[in-house]
């Protein structure tokens, strides 16, 4: 039974982390820029739900589809703000700061308006109880939804091909006639959904909380690591490697040390394998 | 040059609040006498602000009521309030301000420990008799810091409290402790469990858990099979104190839950699973502001009511922090009748062999080898669901 709680706790928690995982993907597709604004994402995705559903009671679907509107326009605004500027203007290194300084506004103003306590997130279907609950299975159907999803967008549309071009070289798809500035801009936008969508999701489990912002920033950036930069797979196998970990750690050496075993093993995995799991070594025309 | 932008914006921000909550201070600047100026750092915006703002209504209201009567020796009161926020930087940054721009002859705060413990080294040498708002055991330090009174409870008294709770109105013997993996959360788990084995209980599990963790049912299967009776639990993360409970009831276990004050609050009532789960969670309070078996407050706490009326809003605070902040302005108003002067050495002298003011919130008593001023006997446990116009109920076995 114990087993059964940390296998659980970690597959969820690993899920929503392997999703804002996939939003730093998304975003750095087609502009090689990791933007720390992917768990403020997932963090409004949560606040933004629990306020549509939980406190204004709007119907659940109404309150999904505007948060995860409300997660697409964040996407649009980071693209705008913080990325486009940089890539245009300046040393292209600084979008870190760029992107982390949005960040913390966004945390800022959510603590403001939101509040700095954590509040509940409505359930949305109420089916299961205890171990069973959809706090834990509804993050993994949704992880392996927008997985799949992702998967069909590149490999099955135009504008997925596209994206596909521009992450392999900017330059040659431009040649080619591929707009990179509206690709971008789209795939801020549709990073900002997948976000909004892990934080929707991952609501009951995670709470409604403004500190999850920075939480996820980092939690979802280490699948990422660990998986291979721009490697959905790989970010779907760290989050969930991270999440069981985690659950773990915090189990048999204290929730003290889960920081450190959790980074420890990042930092293992980078050293023997410095592009990630199944990151692949860049390849060179000559 | 950011920093001194924002303290100027919070030395603003608490002459705003100072003039709306004390307009009595134009009497004290037309008066002949030098007002008593009081320092008062205090977190009124921000994480953890409720106790600041609950203290700082009974602050004013003592302020108010004393400044009617003609002040303390014909000198008005003056409160020189600074909102820290939270944050020990700029609360670091306000108390240096407050003490030596300002001048102020007492201190009251900050609010909580880690502002606490980044203050008072660095305004120790100032010597300015200080009221301590914090329970960190180690602030109170006669021989580092022997203006420094505490007013609160120490975390000793507090993990005494729930222990002697545990071991001799439940009848329990076996215990989890519990903790968050902060520092306050690790620095109680190791008290509270080398406390309870020295009383002769038996420490059955220990856990220190991430405020973070999305689940504690691990953690309860383990306590459980560990064979507690009962949990003591030192978080004040209202997001853990809710998951432990959601996990207790989850795996249909119904263990006493004692420990922190956060556990009662309406945050963790708002995050349970189900209402049920609160029960048998019992949360450190103070008999003073407890309502007893028949619903009724202490007769000094009900006179204080009576006084208070409609002029001090408590619906959405807890009574003790208000009375706190009143009793502070009455044992500064103490120490200078019974010292003769606002002198630190005078003040100090007095609150020295000070054996029982008759406070609100508490009988305090201090002594030239004791800085801790509130008595153990007075923190008792309350029922974590009972929280009614300010206050709990005691918990059953009281």
């Amino acid at each position: 039974m114990i087993w059964a709680s940390i296998l659980v706790a970690g597959i969820a928690t690993g899920a929503v982390y392997a999703m804002i995982g996939l939003a730093y993907n998304v975003m750095y597709s087609t502009s090689k820029v990791m933007s720390f604004t992917a768990g403020m994402l997932g963090m409004l995705g949560s606040v933004f739900g629990a306020l549509f559903i939980g406190v204004l009671h709007w119907p659940v679907a109404a309150g999904f589809v505007a948060t995860l509107a409300v997660g697409g326009i964040f996407g649009w605004i980071t693209e705008r703000l913080s990325v486009r500027p940089v890539l245009r203007n300046i040393d292209k290194h600084l979008y870190v700061l760029s992107t982390l300084a949005l960040a913390l506004m966004v945390q800022q103003l959510a603590a403001i308006e939101w509040g700095t306590e954590p509040r509940p997130f409505p359930t949305l279907f109420g089916i299961g109880h205890d171990l069973t609950s959809e706090q834990y299975w509804l993050p993994v159907i949704a992880c392996i939804i927008a997985a799949a999803a992702l998967e069909w967008f590149y490999r099955g549309t135009l504008a997925g091909r596209a994206f596909l071009a521009i992450s392999e070289d900017a330059r040659a798809a431009l040649a080619l006639g591929i707009p990179e500035r509206r690709m971008r801009v789209l795939s801020y936008v549709l990073s900002g959904v997948v976000g909004a969508f892990a934080g929707f999701v991952g609501g009951e489990l995670l709470l409604a909380f403004f500190a999850n912002g920075m939480m996820l920033t980092f939690y979802g950036f280490i699948p990422v690591a660990i998986g291979g930069l721009g490697s959905n797979r790989g970010a779907l196998v760290g989050g969930l490697v991270l999440g069981l970990i985690q659950q773990a750690a915090n189990y048999w050496f204290g929730g003290d040390m889960v920081p450190v075993v959790a980074f420890a093993v990042f930092i293992a995995i980078l050293l023997a394998m410095p592009r990630g799991l199944f990151g692949a070594a860049a390849q060179r025309r000559v | 040059m950011v920093q001194e932008h924002g303290w100027r914006r919070r030395s603003v921000l608490g002459a705003a609040i100072g003039g709306a909550t004390l307009p009595f201070l134009g009497t004290a600047r037309a008066a002949d006498k030098p007002p008593v100026k009081i320092g008062w750092l205090v977190a009124l915006t921000g994480a953890n602000s409720s106790p600041g703002i609950g203290f700082n209504r009974g602050i004013a209201f003592a302020t108010q009521v004393l400044n009617e009567a003609g002040g303390i020796g014909g000198r008005q009161i003056e409160i020189v309030t600074r909102d820290t926020q939270g944050d020990p930087t700029k609360a670091v940054n306000a108390a240096l301000e407050v003490v030596s721009q300002q001048r102020v002859e007492f201190l009251l705060g900050p609010t909580n420990s880690g502002e606490s413990l980044a203050t008072e080294p660095v305004t120790a040498r100032y010597k300015v008799p200080s009221l301590l708002y914090s329970v960190v055991d180690s602030l109170v330090d006669i021989r580092r810091y022997p203006y420094y009174f505490r007013q609160l409870p120490s975390n000793t008294q507090w993990t005494e409290a729930a222990q002697n709770y545990v071991l001799k109105v439940l009848k329990a013997q076996k215990v989890g402790v519990i903790g968050d993996a902060t520092g306050y959360g690790t620095a109680t788990l190791q008290l509270a469990a080398s406390e309870f084995k020295k009383a002769g209980g038996d420490v059955v599990y220990t856990a220190l858990i991430d405020p973070n963790a999305t689940d504690a049912t691990a953690e309860m299967q383990k306590a459980k099979q560990a064979g507690a009776e009962a949990l003591l639990v030192w978080s004040d993360s209202a997001g853990l104190n809710a998951r432990i409970m959601n996990a207790r009831g989850g795996i249909g276990w119904d263990a006493p839950m004692i420990g922190h004050p956060a556990m009662g609050t309406g945050i963790v009532k708002n995050l349970l699973k189900q209402p049920s789960y609160w029960g048998k969670v019992y949360i450190v309070g103070y008999r003073s502001t407890s309502f007893d078996a028949g619903g009724q407050l202490p007769a000094r706490t009900q006179d204080f009511l009576k006084l208070v009326g409609d002029k001090v809003k408590l619906s959405d605070t807890t009574l003790w922090w208000v009375a706190c902040g009143y009793d502070s302005v009455n044992l500064i108003k103490w120490a200078i009748d019974h010292g003769g002067s606002s002198e630190p050495a005078a003040v100090k002298r007095a609150w020295e062999s000070l054996t029982s003011y008759p406070g609100i919130f508490g009988d305090y008593g201090y002594s030239a080898t004791n800085h801790n001023g509130y008595p153990t006997a007075e923190v008792v446990m309350n029922a974590a669901d009972s929280f009614k116009n300010g206050a709990y109920s005691l918990a059953p076995g009281y």
